[in-house]
């Protein structure tokens, strides 16, 4: 290995400069912004130390906020999380024939932008004459207007983050099943070990490096994923029943035009990503069997 | 050793419902898009369009400069692969080559931007740029996403594999670390080079929120923002006019996956990964 500072400088230079500029400088700048009352535009900040801070925490819609959040978690998780890691298991170790076109197809949805799968879910979910609603008169269920009830919206956003990112999700996953020694399920499947008890007492363990780290993904990029539908087909609505911590932040900065909220929901919002990812590596991660 | 058929016959049967779910909202889509307006509301389920019409794409050409937005989201997309591919090569092969203080920091805190929420930087971001008189341009949009910590860190991976003899041998022969990064490692790492210049060309071609808030007038939009301009409330009728705007900003990305499908899967799954 070489030294040298001058080329370690240069070489990292044009990253790092990005990610002080337009990262950790925007964060450090979210706490000058949360103790000023602006609207954006005024020329005059008016200093009003922690109230925007007391205003958020003790408003009813952080609670709302928070649920939903919740909400949407659970959800992602079972599409993106809990869905990906059986089928990768299937696709992995089950299934031989047809394998590639599977994984090809299942992957598909993920190279498709979140606006154009918002388009098409909304079509999807028109409650007049979407197909879904079709679908549901045919049995004789009425569709209904899922944008617009409190709980339904959320399941509904979601399946849209499932649908793009199961694909991905189960690519990834897919990478560490495969990588379980055959050998290892044979000499199992020999002694007449059951698949779940192999699922169980091999796969379960040898991949869970990587379903923390897709679990990791889940819960990080899923709520930012979000936004997209959020923000095309709900803009947090109705009655923000369908904002979260991360959209929240986007609203009151750039729909309410309250800098200083928005700025101290930005740092709430970095205080429980920060708090997640933490508890991940001292829980998650000590548990987990790694290679090396 | 290969299973018998009928031992994994059944196991077929979640992957074909699974195939189903993925694959047929993009058949819906590409079929509305060639269907007429009664089609589409007495032939809603039938994927097939007849008899098919291209008067969507027509209406699409003819009424909105949707070449433009083609254009505009070509142009970022392309610089901010560009830059994101060099930066990354650039930072990565630092961190193999080279032995420093605080190199893991360094490199844990590159990688952690990967998952800063973007709501979270975009307010401050966005007054940069207004100070910068950047907003409404392109090279608004391309600034902030000049560097990339996942691509740092999947390049490190891929860097790290080189056997380190190779680079030994280039050093002994008095290549300079310049020299060692062009003959040695790009030749090396193009296969992941590739994959990921087209994983973050679909990914800039498809990106819809930091766009939204830089680009305002209409004539600077990319593919993605101009979709949301085919949404109206509920109950809106364009469904087809909608769906060529959505089949066109598709088609690029779903092109290049068709032609690359191995190189992106097999760099996918690697992503994941730890190393």
């Amino acid at each position: 290995m070489r030294k040298g500072t001058i080329p370690v400088i240069l070489f990292l230079l044009p990253a790092a400069l990005v990610f002080a500029v337009f990262f950790y400088w925007p964060l450090l700048q979210n706490f000058y912004l949360s103790f000023f009352q602006w609207n954006m535009i005024s020329p005059n900040m008016k200093l009003v130390g922690l109230d925007n801070y007391i205003e958020i925490l003790t408003s009813p819609e952080l609670v709302k906020i928070l649920v939903n959040t919740v909400l949407f978690i659970v959800i992602l998780l079972i599409f993106n999380f809990f869905l990906p890691y059986i089928y990768s298991y299937i696709l992995g170790h089950l299934v031989q024939r047809c394998n590639f076109i599977y994984r090809a197809i299942l992957f598909m949805p993920s190279i498709i932008s979140l606006a154009v799968a918002s388009i098409i879910f909304l079509w999807i979910y028109n409650p007049l004459a979407g197909p879904l609603s079709i679908v549901l008169n045919s049995i004789g269920l009425e569709s209904p207007r899922w944008f617009k009830d409190s709980f339904l919206v959320i399941v509904a956003l979601s399946t849209i983050i499932g649908w793009k990112v199961f694909g991905y999700n189960l690519i990834v996953m897919l990478a560490a099943m495969v990588a379980v020694p055959k050998e290892m399920i044979e000499a199992a499947k020999l002694e007449n070990a059951s698949n779940w008890l192999i699922f169980k007492k091999i796969i379960l363990p040898m991949t869970s490096p990587t379903a923390v780290y897709v679990f990791t993904i889940t819960v990080v990029f899923g709520l930012q994923y979000v936004l997209v539908p959020v923000n095309m087909l709900t803009q947090g609505g109705p009655d923000q029943a369908s904002s979260n911590l991360v959209y929240i932040v986007y609203q009151y900065g750039f729909v309410f035009f309250q800098t200083g909220k928005a700025a101290a929901f930005a740092i709430l919002t970095m205080l429980c990503y920060g708090v997640f990812l933490w508890a991940k590596t001292k829980f998650l991660d000590k548990k987990v069997h790694y290679e090396n | 050793m290969k299973t018998r058929f009928k031992d994994e016959v059944l196991w077929h049967l979640p992957l074909l419902a699974a195939v189903f779910f993925q694959l047929w909202p993009l058949i819906f889509m590409a079929s509305t898009s060639l269907k007429d307006l009664d089609q589409i509301f007495i032939s809603t389920l039938n994927p097939l369009p007849l008899p098919p019409t291209l008067d969507n794409y027509r209406a699409i050409i003819g009424n909105f400069p949707i070449l433009t937005y083609v254009f505009n989201t070509f142009v970022i997309a392309f610089f901010v692969t560009l830059l994101k591919i060099g930066t990354s090569i650039l930072a990565a092969f630092a961190f193999v080559y080279y032995d420093f203080k605080g190199k893991e920091q360094i490199f844990n805190g590159m990688l952690l931007t990967f998952f800063i929420p973007i709501t979270v930087v975009l307010m401050p971001n966005y007054l940069f740029l207004s100070k910068l008189d950047l907003l409404n341009t392109s090279i608004g949009v391309i600034l902030p996403q000049m560097a990339d910590g996942m691509g740092i860190f999947l390049m490190r991976q891929t860097i790290r594999s080189i056997p380190k003899a190779l680079l030994e041998a280039a050093i002994l022969e008095g290549a300079g670390a310049i020299t060692v990064l062009r003959r040695v490692v790009l030749p090396l790492i193009r296969p992941t080079a590739i994959a990921m210049t087209i994983f973050f060309f679909i990914n800039s071609w498809n990106e819809y929120f930091w766009p939204l808030l830089v680009l305002q007038d209409k004539e600077n939009y990319t593919l993605p923002l101009a979709l949301q301009m085919f949404i109206s409330a509920e109950g809106g009728s364009e469904w087809g006019i909608a769906m060529a705007v959505a089949m066109l900003t598709s088609l690029p990305p779903l092109l290049l996956y068709l032609l690359c499908q191995k190189y992106i899967l097999s760099t996918f799954m690697q992503s994941g990964v730890k190393g």
